[in-house]
């Protein structure tokens, strides 16, 4: 566990600030770790991958005794050390040779893990084409009913999708589009086509390959608005099969999968909650009605006249006798 | 005139952006992801499995850009920007939701007033040197009063009375009281979080259970340090007070002695196993007011009606 530290200075507060839960989340970064024994495979695999994930990646050059599915703590550890939340663990045993595990973190504790076995590599440099710039957002691209279907393969899309692409951005370059990464997976077996659901304890060799492909792609015109896509190999191309596995705790993930509540521009926009008698009109300010009550007609001023005085109908009636009077005294 | 050359022409120069698909594919332009849900064709993986693999990618691809090249956008120096929708696909999030701060005193007086935040600025414009400068801080606008080199004194001042001293002190204070304003929104906040809620509970539990003993805690054995217990202080009522008061009083100690009412009403709820909680039922009919009060209302027949505004009263005289 870390000490819980109180910054001493600005620089320190902001870094701490910079760590500190968001409603919007930055790009996830991702540590890449080597376990006892990495076979050249394995580096190379995790060099290139890291190449793809460039500059949102952190490379752990030493070697490691880690165990992901036994222990976890390790993971926690690095995960609050470093500020990641994603993890690529190559190693490679006599049991499980050319072994990659990938694993995220919710909250600094794992939320879930994947193994994948290597069993075919080729890397950037074997393509003499060109590559794709460091820090662009790739187009995904998935191909195969299973990743609708089976939760072993919703996971690993889930898994690639935060690794590769997981940040939300609200508006993109048209012209930074330059590579694609495509996940397909090998023919469907008939036997999982007809009982993926029912068995729980699956074989995991009748599992399909997942073959992940990367290209770059040229936008060329097309006489229309939309450009005509054409790929090009751009490696690193995978050939994985999947091994264990650890689903998400249940809470842990219904906590992970909260959204932030509307914000107060979407509610003035009328998404939110109804406020009544309030408007946003077209230049943006906010404009409201409001009720004032009955207005008493009774005390309202109006022209001042002689004949409206009040107590007006005595002194009349006393004026006109008066004048009657004065008239006889005349006759 | 005929056109239709024009356009053979026109198009047999580009390739076709049109894909045809079995299932349409799922697309995700917020998170630049096409889902392409047709099966995998055996036949042409096994014959030429790289070859199949692009030009699947590519369908995909060119279906997604057909989406995201239809997007709104916007025009910046360094060319368009296509303004994405909200990914449609839930990723989870690496870290939980932000915790809304509680806000400081005055942030709830500004709220419940209406009072606008005003952002004010850090800098403020001085009339004699022509410049901008700190409103505090360094060379602050709020320590010229204090380094001014030449003061006015009041004309009751006393002897000693330094007036470049005093407005210092004046300006310290405001900084204490801020300071203490502050602390007094952190306790706040504190005190009103989960875990010090729970710590009071538990403080009060352990009071409890020091006074549970034979001797009411008396002749236990005392840890070092342990706090004192400090009771509840008695509160008497007034010597004099209203008529109406003190018969409403008198009335709730007679009802509790009669002990028709409550006990019985007890007894019927639990040794029966009617559906109906009479218990209940008596108090909901009588609006809190037990039976009796019930019994006489209905004596009084009509009267009943008319005093039940004056329920809510009647129930606090009835736990005195």
């Amino acid at each position: 566990m870390l000490r819980t530290v109180k910054p001493k200075n600005a620089r320190s507060k902001r870094a701490l600030e910079a760590r500190e839960p968001k409603e919007v989340e930055d790009v996830k970064t991702a540590i890449f770790i080597r376990g006892t024994h990495t076979g050249e495979r394995i580096n190379n695999v995790m060099k290139e991958l890291m190449a793809l994930k460039r500059p949102d990646a952190i490379s752990f050059s030493k070697k490691n005794e880690i165990r992901p599915f036994e222990d976890s703590t390790s993971l926690d550890f690095w995960s609050k050390k470093n500020d990641a939340s994603l993890f690529v663990i190559g190693q490679s045993s006599k049991k499980r040779p050319d072994n990659l595990v990938f694993a995220r973190t919710f909250d600094h504790q794992v939320l879930d893990m994947c193994e994948v076995g290597v069993t075919s590599f080729t890397g950037m440099n074997e393509f003499k084409t060109p590559k794709s710039t460091p820090g662009h957002r790739p187009l995904m691209h998935f191909a195969s009913e299973l990743f609708d279907t089976h939760h072993r393969f919703i996971q690993l899309k889930s898994l690639l999708l935060d690794f590769f692409n997981g940040e939300v951005i609200d508006a993109i370059f048209l012209a930074g589009l330059e590579h694609v990464i495509s996940v397909t997976l090998s023919p469907t077996p008939a036997s999982l086509t007809t009982t993926s659901a029912l068995t729980d304890e699956e074989d995991l060799s009748i599992l399909p390959t997942v073959h992940i492909r990367t290209y770059t792609v040229r936008l060329l015109a097309s006489g229309a608005r939309t450009p005509r896509a054409e790929l090009t190999p751009m490696g690193p191309f995978l050939d994985l099969r999947l091994r264990r596995y650890q689903a998400a705790d249940p809470e842990m993930l219904k906590q992970a999968m909260k959204r932030p509540k509307l914000k107060k521009q979407d509610i003035e926009k009328g998404l939110g909650k109804k406020r009544k008698n309030v408007e946003v009109d077209e230049m943006g300010d906010v404009r409201g009605r409001v009720h004032l009550g009955k207005q008493d007609l009774g005390k309202l001023q109006v022209r001042k006249m002689k004949g409206l005085k009040e107590g007006g109908d005595e002194l009349r009636k006393r004026r006109k006798a008066l004048d009657v009077s004065g008239d006889s005294d005349a006759e | 005139m005929d056109v239709s050359a024009i356009i053979d022409a026109s198009t047999s120069k580009y390739k076709s952006v049109e894909v045809e698909k079995d299932i349409p594919v799922e697309i995700d332009a917020g998170l630049l992801t096409v889902t392409d849900i047709n099966p995998i064709d055996e036949d042409l993986y096994k014959e030429d499995r790289e070859a199949y693999l692009q030009e699947l990618a590519r369908d995909g691809i060119q279906l997604l850009l057909g989406s995201i090249f239809s997007l709104p956008t916007q025009s910046s120096s360094d060319g368009p920007l296509a303004l994405l929708p909200p990914a449609t696909t839930l990723l989870p999030r690496a870290k939980p939701l932000p915790k809304p701060k509680p806000p400081t005193k005055w942030e709830r007086f500004a709220a419940a007033k209406g009072i606008q935040h005003k952002v004010r600025d850090k800098k403020v414009w001085d009339e004699e040197k022509q410049e901008w400068v700190n409103r505090w801080g360094m060379r602050g606008k709020n320590k010229d009063v204090e380094e001014q080199w030449i003061h006015e004194l009041p004309d009751n001042a006393p002897d000693d009375h330094n007036p470049a001293q005093a407005a210092r002190q004046e300006r310290k204070a405001r900084i204490a009281k801020n300071e203490r304003q502050h602390l007094g929104n952190v306790a706040r906040a504190q005190s009103s979080d989960e875990r010090s809620k729970r710590k009071v509970e538990l403080e009060r539990d352990l009071a409890t259970t020091r006074i549970s003993t034979a001797s009411m805690g008396k002749f236990d054995k005392k840890l070092e340090g342990e706090p004192k217990l400090r009771g509840v202080k008695r509160k008497f009522d007034a010597n004099e007070k209203s008529a109406k008061d003190e018969r409403q009083d008198s009335l709730a100690i007679l009802s509790k002695l009669d002990g028709s009412g409550a006990k019985k009403s007890k007894q019927g709820a639990s040794g029966s196993d009617d559906v109906l909680n009479v218990r209940k039922a008596i108090r909901f009919a009588s609006r809190g007011r037990g039976g009796v009060a019930l019994g006489k209302d209905a004596l009084r027949g009509g009267a009943g009606k008319s005093s039940r505004g004056g329920g809510g009263r009647g129930k606090r005289g009835g736990r005195k």
